[in-house]
């Protein structure tokens, strides 16, 4: 049977030899598959919103009432989550959007999912983190450590409360960049997995070997399975990426309304 | 798409997974690359968002807030006239009624008292006809009742002449007329 962890493999279509970088180490520089597929989003994202934008009228058409539908959906999130301050963070958010669905997206018509590499989601969880400390510091000074200060805990309890609260907040970047790419990972697998099945158990029955005919029931048993969870993947992907800019929109609002909501 | 991808075999990438073992996205040695590519197209795509996209998409909406305001405040304004215009109408049409339904009752108010006079006019008219033809009436009976005695009177003296032979004077025919 293939590999399932094949499909994650980062191929180095063009490499540009090995260096030694302070953080990363041992690093091989090279145009790889990942990069391919990040491209392949990049582009398509571009191409959409420009076919969307470039002749949009008053009176939508078809194109146009689904790039002004994610648009909406995702100025609802910043706006309903941040508030009044929403529109300045929305390019912020829609970006992360789009590149998160589409490249999930992507990772079901591809042989690739960027987003199933840790690399990429630890970046997109990194940069929301960063942005978000970036923006409590600026907005707040160092008022930004009231974010572990909870002004409406007991003061006894605050101290507890207050380490809890760091301690929550040091993992929120972990869960964002784990979240997704333990979805996409799970996914890719246990569709590759059945998938597997199929082609084993399907050719097994014809040259009479393992569990002969009676793998034919079972290859059809996992073919069922490959196309629900394929549905279900394609619901995950919009799912993981609507996750994330919403809790990205959340972790802003923190910092961006500092003690007014709390 | 999918081309640059798939040019490996099965086989030679199966050997090179379990050789290395474990998850392909902890080798390391790609992931400066990767992020550093990623950033790239974030920001890249970040401030297209920014500066192109999210403005167009933003204009063309404020456009169609504002079309749709319009027509709908146009609207309302049509409507508000044409419900003036409507209360105008049904004023007109009332005081119409009101007008017609005031002349009718004169018209028939003077009409019935046009024959009320008329009708009074003829039965004095015939009352009058009606009293003077009484009166010849009376009259007449009255002279038809004076002549009755000197008839009475004359029967008698006929009848009184011929059982006795002479003739009965005035007074004894009166007297008898008297008792009778």
């Amino acid at each position: 049977m293939a590999d399932p962890l094949h499909q994650f493999k980062i191929q180095p279509l063009v490499d540009f030899g090995a260096v030694n970088l302070p953080v990363f180490g041992h690093t091989q520089l090279a145009i790889t598959n990942s990069h391919v597929a990040m491209t392949v989003a990049f582009v398509a994202i571009v191409l959409f919103l420009q076919l969307v934008t470039s002749s949009a009228k008053v009176v939508p058409g078809r194109l146009q009432t689904a790039g002004e539908s994610l648009f909406d959906m995702i100025d609802g999130v910043t706006d309903s989550i941040i508030g009044h301050d929403g529109r300045k963070y929305f390019p912020f958010v829609f970006s992360l959007f789009l590149l998160v669905l589409v490249m999930n997206l992507l990772g079901m018509f591809l042989s690739f999912t960027a987003t199933s590499q840790l690399a990429v989601t630890v970046t997109f969880a990194a940069l929301t983190i960063l942005l978000v400390i970036g923006v409590g510091f600026l907005k707040n000074g160092l008022g930004f450590f009231k974010l572990f200060w909870p002004a409406s805990a007991p003061l006894v309890l605050r101290p507890v409360v207050g380490a809890i609260e760091f301690l929550s907040f040091l993992l929120r970047p972990v869960t964002l960049a784990l979240r997704l790419f333990g979805n996409m990972l799970g996914g890719h697998v246990a569709l590759k997995i059945f998938a597997g099945f199929v082609v084993a158990l399907g050719a097994g029955a014809f040259v009479g070997e393992g569990l002969g005919l009676w793998g034919l029931p079972i290859a059809a048993l996992s073919m069922t399975m490959v196309v629900a969870l394929t549905a279900l993947e394609f619901l995950v992907a919009f799912l993981q990426a609507f996750v994330f800019a919403v809790l990205a929109s959340i972790y802003l609002n923190d910092v961006v309304n500092l003690g007014e909501g709390h | 798409m999918a081309a640059p991808t798939s040019h490996d075999t099965h086989a030679t990438t199966e050997a090179q997974g379990h050789g290395e073992g474990g998850l392909p996205q902890f080798q390391t040695q790609h992931w400066a690359g990767q992020m550093g590519y990623l950033l790239v197209l974030f920001f890249l795509l970040y401030f297209l968002i920014a500066k192109v996209f999210a403005p167009r998409l933003r204009r063309v909406m404020d456009e169609r807030r504002e079309t749709i305001s319009g027509a709908v405040a146009t609207a309302r304004q049509v409507q508000a006239e044409a419900a003036e215009q409507a209360a105008l109408a049904q004023a007109d049409l009332a005081k119409a009624r009101a007008d017609a339904r005031a002349t009718a009752a004169a018209a028939k108010a003077r009409v019935t008292e046009e024959a009320n006079a008329r009708q009074a006019a003829e039965e004095a008219v015939v009352n009058a006809r009606i009293a003077e033809a009484e009166a010849a009436i009376a009259k007449t009976r009255d002279a038809a009742m004076g002549n009755v005695s000197t008839i009475a009177s004359d029967a008698a003296g006929a009848m009184v002449e011929r059982l006795t032979g002479q003739a009965a004077t005035k007074a004894e025919l009166d007297l008898a007329k008297g008792a009778v």
